[in-house]
């Protein structure tokens, strides 16, 4: 037999689509989904997460001498030494893109997890299809209280959720109040979904509780062209406490309008999202010197656990940018569910779920200045204490609580 | 609520309401003139805001001053696009409307994977400029300069399209393409030609409104969908290729948009612009100065 041009081809073709069966065959893997607005109006979170998931991947795979879990090893070794494969999925911001786009990873890319998601409106449906199918969901970065109070069986949170964070807040103005400061009025400005929603009802309960007047609460529309309006009504207040929970876009235009407006807030405690965000800063942080933000993550735990700013280092390299409250919160995501499966010894949902039930991972084997990961019968961890930053002199400083603080607030606002 | 609150609303809803305006015409202009809808508008204000931006970064020239660069270079990317793409498309057998749609709908597309692509996802803004952050308080009244100035942009913008329409040669070889570009052609008139200045004019005044817009507004890969969206009911509501309706429409959507964040919770601010513009299309669907 000859061969002509045509056999070959058609071998070569052959050759070709068989070969991804046989790298499967000799290296097996865990193929997890990351699910992410890569493009849209908030594609920059996505992209630094991407980076954030790919330094937590590096560290699994790849032997590196660090306190974390599955650092010192390559790969899992549940799992005979198998290796962590990500999958990124794209919702843009939309829970329905959300829907579809997890349910594709888990039926085509056969995902035996996901870790999502940024905006929790996504998270809603992301883990709907979770649920569904019985394939395990970390929220790495969802801070909405209500996500976990659904009675989904497969749904996870390792970082705290808005209520923590917003006692955390009200913690420091009784704090403060003590010290003399007067704080009592508050103004909360809120977008229009399901984070902002929630962040400003556990604000509301917690100011009717502990006796502060709240003067307004505005709820805005997300990307909004103009916030005039809205300003002006933030303006006519002038509570004591400015208390925004705002993503990026929202957050620049915010303080850009205040400055037009000729309204300077006496005081500015932020529920993070665009304000840990150093593209916020970049743009407008020379107008608001000692804005206050919550976090779960701060670099000054450097001082204290070298390897957090080794690891740092590591994603520094990847993305140009310092972890920040959200590529840090997106990394331990990717290290609890990894740990998680290979304890499990399997890929499959069920078995990886009894795993995630009974983790209990000590604060020090992780990055954050949490006192340990440790699911309650909900799926949150409330053993993730949050922290309050202060943007001082272009970097922020922990000064809350008490026993993560490096520095004394500086308060009011200069 | 105060008179102070009041005139502000109004004031502020004025000056943005001129700057919609601008946005708005070139949109007009090109569907005047040859009834095609652009869908990749919000794509060149987007590409106008970048170019300041670039301008900026790497030249250190304001925005201000960069203003009639930007606008020039959206001339000439608003007449490659007629050329290079529009032309072809206006040439499709069936469901011309249809191609027309897809067209600019798939550069829309193209035009934002290629900014994320090369200029990243990132929020940049201009931080230091003239204009920026600057603001005039008269009596309480807070005007922001560069939207102030902006205001004014719009205002001498139009002046001189309008003498350039009703005045110039080619003005009148624009309106009269538009009203029969068949007859045109007899009299020896290049209707190409005429569509790739239309073109390249709806590009250079989106450019002068960017160029504007990257003084106060952050630019992102995405910036122009929620303008955009602003512009067609701007368009809608003046009327379909009226470049005069595109003026007094955004005045009135900027007016109206303030005015029901007065009366109403903000975050539904956007329900008076949609409540008027279906008011329109019910009463006077060509649009309160459209002439079709």
């Amino acid at each position: 037999m000859t061969i002509n041009r045509r056999n070959v081809v058609l071998g070569g073709a052959a050759v070709a689509a068989l070969l991804p069966l046989a790298a499967r065959a000799q290296t097996s893997e865990v193929v997890i989904g990351v699910i992410y607005p890569l493009s849209g109006a908030s594609a920059q979170i996505g992209v630094d997460a991407q980076k954030a998931f790919a330094t937590a991947a590096e560290l699994i795979n790849e032997k590196h001498d660090f306190d974390l879990p599955l650092a010192r090893g390559e790969g899992l070794p549940g799992l005979g030494g198998a290796k962590v494969r990500l999958v990124f999925a794209d919702h843009q911001a939309d829970p329905q893109k959300g829907r579809a786009e997890a349910e594709r990873l888990i039926t085509q890319e056969k995902v035996c997890a996901i870790v999502g998601t940024y905006q929790s409106s996504v998270a809603v449906t992301v883990s709907q299809i979770c649920e569904r199918y019985s394939i395990p969901f970390i929220s790495a970065d969802n801070s909405s209280p209500s996500l976990h109070r659904r009675g989904l069986k497969f749904y996870f949170r390792a970082a705290p959720h808005d209520e923590m964070f917003s006692t955390a807040m009200f913690d420091f103005f009784d704090a403060q109040k003590k010290k003399g400061q007067k704080i009592e009025t508050l103004a909360l400005f809120h977008e229009d979904t399901i984070f902002g929603t929630d962040s400003s009802n556990a604000q509301l309960k917690l100011a009717a509780d502990r006796g502060y007047k709240v003067v307004a609460d505005i709820k805005y529309r997300a990307n909004s062209p103009s916030l005039t309006a809205e300003v002006q009504q933030l303006k006519a207040a002038d509570a004591d406490v400015l208390m925004p929970s705002s993503y990026t876009t929202d957050g620049i235009l915010l303080i850009k309008t205040m400055g037009e407006l000729g309204y300077k807030a006496k005081n500015i405690v932020a529920q993070d999202a665009g304000f840990s965000e150093k593209a916020l800063y970049d743009a407008v942080g020379d107008k608001i010197p000692g804005v206050i933000s919550r976090g779960s993550f701060s670099l000054d735990l450097a001082a204290k656990r070298p390897m957090v700013g080794k690891i740092n280092d590591m994603y520094k390299a990847k993305s140009g940018k310092d972890f920040n409250d959200y590529s840090s919160r997106q990394f331990m995501g990717l290290i609890v569910m990894a740990d998680a499966i290979n304890r499990a010894k399997s890929t499959d949902g069920d078995k990886i779920r009894e795993a995630l039930v009974a983790t209990d991972m000590p604060g020090e084997q992780t990055i954050m200045p949490w006192a340990r990961v440790k699911f309650d019968e909900m799926g949150q961890n409330n053993f993730a204490d949050p922290v309050l930053l202060q943007y001082n002199g272009g970097k922020f400083v922990t000064i809350a609580p008490p026993q993560a603080a490096v520095a004394e607030a500086i308060w009011p606002m200069p | 609520m105060t008179t102070a609150t009041i005139i502000q609303s109004l004031a502020s809803g004025l000056l943005m309401g001129l700057l919609y305006g601008l946005i708005a015409v070139g949109l007009a202009l090109i569907f005047g003139l040859m009834d095609v809808t652009n869908f990749a508008h919000g794509e060149f204000l987007m590409l106008a805001m970048y170019i300041s931006f670039f301008l900026f970064a790497f030249f250190a020239i304001d925005p201000l001053l960069a203003a009639p660069l930007v606008a020039a270079a959206m001339f000439v990317f608003g007449a490659v696009i007629y050329l290079v793409v529009v032309r072809f498309a206006m040439r499709a057998k069936t469901n011309i409307g249809m191609v027309q749609i897809f067209t600019t709908f798939g550069l829309a597309i193209l035009m934002r994977g290629l900014a994320q692509y090369f200029f990243t996802p990132d929020y940049r803004s201009i931080t230091q400029s003239w204009l920026g952050g600057k603001t005039i308080s008269l009596g309480g009244v807070f005007l922001p300069v560069p939207q102030l100035v902006g205001a004014l942009v719009s205002i001498a913008a139009f002046g001189a399209l309008y003498f350039f329409i009703k005045k110039t040669d080619f003005g009148r070889a624009l309106e009269a393409t538009r009203e029969d570009a068949g007859a045109v052609a007899l009299v020896g008139i290049d209707k190409n030609k005429v569509f790739a200045l239309g073109w390249g004019l709806g590009g250079a005044l989106v450019g002068l409104a960017g160029a504007i817009m990257a003084m106060f507004f952050y630019i992102y890969p995405d910036v122009g969908a929620s303008f955009a969206l602003i512009a067609y009911v701007t368009v809608a509501l003046g009327g379909f290729g009226s470049v005069f309706g595109a003026f007094a429409g955004g005045i009135i959507v900027g007016l109206v948009e303030a005015s029901t964040a007065l009366l109403l919770p903000p975050s539904l601010k956007s329900v008076g612009i949609y409540a008027v513009y279906l008011l329109v299309v019910f009463i006077r669907p060509r649009g309160l100065f459209g002439s079709i």
